[in-house]
């Protein structure tokens, strides 16, 4: 598993229809400790509390999710300059229905937070682009998002790079 | 009840406990009276539930206080369900409700119009959720809570009176750096590693 991989041993999250499979996997390591969310948000505060105690952690969420955590990344994750790998959902990107609007917002919101993103478009730079985000985070000390759309979630069987 | 003097029975018993606060005044008195590099303040309204939390799944072995308002709460409940589904042992949640947004102009609460944190907590699958009607009842809360190994909520009803005290000490990075080397101290771990410049290598 790329996350596991990275070293990441604590992981908040909220599910999504296309996270399902990935969600499963989460779910299933007995390595990891997982929190399944009720608002994304809390999340951010799960994962900044777990950072100060020294476990390196990741939130994997739908970007609409991501809109609900803003508050919290910029008034703990910024303020505080802690580091966290957030894993999200690209979903309204090119050629997916149903989420447009939420698409169409969500790099200009990173852009505009400062958060440094990568879009994942093939799940075999999967490893590498996670273990490369988390290096990035931790030294930057800032969070870092990989965005990640269904053309990668959808190939199933190859989930286990994620 | 005041709140001061329920946080001086705290500071009795909390020993080496982390000890994680919302933002507020409530920040000030704790760290007046218990001045420590293992308090963390929070800033994000809502968010001191989540945060301890997150500590309290980090080091299992290590007691974690939550030192809430209502107001906060109150814009996390969903936390409650949260940390229910966790059940961490090792966590204390404890909420002052003085049934106002003290720090935001003093407007009431939903607490205010008979919310009931503690019903809350307990409904969220908080078995352990108590109010605390007096001081003492709060001093034997908090004391049976750190000697015990039992994830708990404790709800105490305070007046809005402010007590005189100094400002927080340090920033939001200096608290963290602060409190992260007192972890590393403490736990006798590494969080922050450096690395030899390329050169080296």
């Amino acid at each position: 598993m790329g996350l596991k991989g990275a070293g990441i041993n604590l992981i908040a999250t909220l599910p999504d229809v296309n996270l399902a499979d990935l969600l499963r996997e989460v779910e299933e390591d007995r390595d990891l400790t997982h929190v399944p969310l009720c608002r994304e948000e809390e999340g951010i505060g799960i994962c900044a509390g777990a950072y100060l105690v020294g476990k390196k952690c990741a939130a994997i969420m739908q970007n609409g999710g991501f809109f609900n955590s803003n508050n919290a990344i910029v008034s703990t994750l910024l303020q505080y300059q802690i580091p966290l790998l957030l894993l999200i959902y690209y979903a309204g990107d090119i050629g997916d229905r149903t989420f447009g609007t939420t698409g169409s917002m969500t790099e200009p919101v990173l852009q505009a937070l400062g958060i440094r993103y990568y879009i994942m478009r093939d799940i075999d730079d999967a490893p590498e682009l996670i273990k490369r985000a988390q290096v990035l985070t931790e030294d930057a000390k800032r969070p870092v998002a990989l965005l990640v759309t269904k053309e990668v979630l959808g190939r199933r069987a190859a989930l286990k790079s994620l | 009840m005041k709140r001061f003097d329920c946080l001086k029975a705290l500071a009795a018993v909390a020993g080496d406990a982390l000890v994680v606060s919302s933002a507020g005044a409530m920040t000030l008195e704790w760290n007046a009276l218990h001045p420590s590099d293992s308090n963390f303040r929070v800033r994000t309204l809502g968010l001191c539930s989540s945060i301890a939390l997150g500590m309290a799944l980090g080091l299992p072995r290590r007691k974690v206080i939550a030192l809430d308002g209502d107001g906060s709460l109150l814009m996390n409940l969903n936390s409650l369900a949260t940390i229910a589904r966790m059940q961490p042992n090792n966590l204390t949640h404890i909420v002052f409700d003085n049934e106002v947004y003290e720090a935001s102009g003093s407007k009431k609460t939903a607490t205010g119009t008979g919310t009931d944190l503690v019903g809350v907590a307990r409904a969220a699958g908080i078995k352990n959720s108590l109010w605390a009607n007096s001081g003492e009842a709060f001093a034997l809360a908090v004391t049976s809570a750190m000697k015990g190994g039992e994830l708990c909520f404790i709800g105490a009803k305070v007046s809005t009176e402010r007590t005189q005290v100094p400002p927080f000490p340090i920033d939001e990075v200096e608290n963290k750096y602060r409190f992260i080397r007192h972890i590393e101290k403490t736990e006798q771990i590494e969080i922050f590693k450096t690395n030899l410049p390329a050169s080296y290598v």
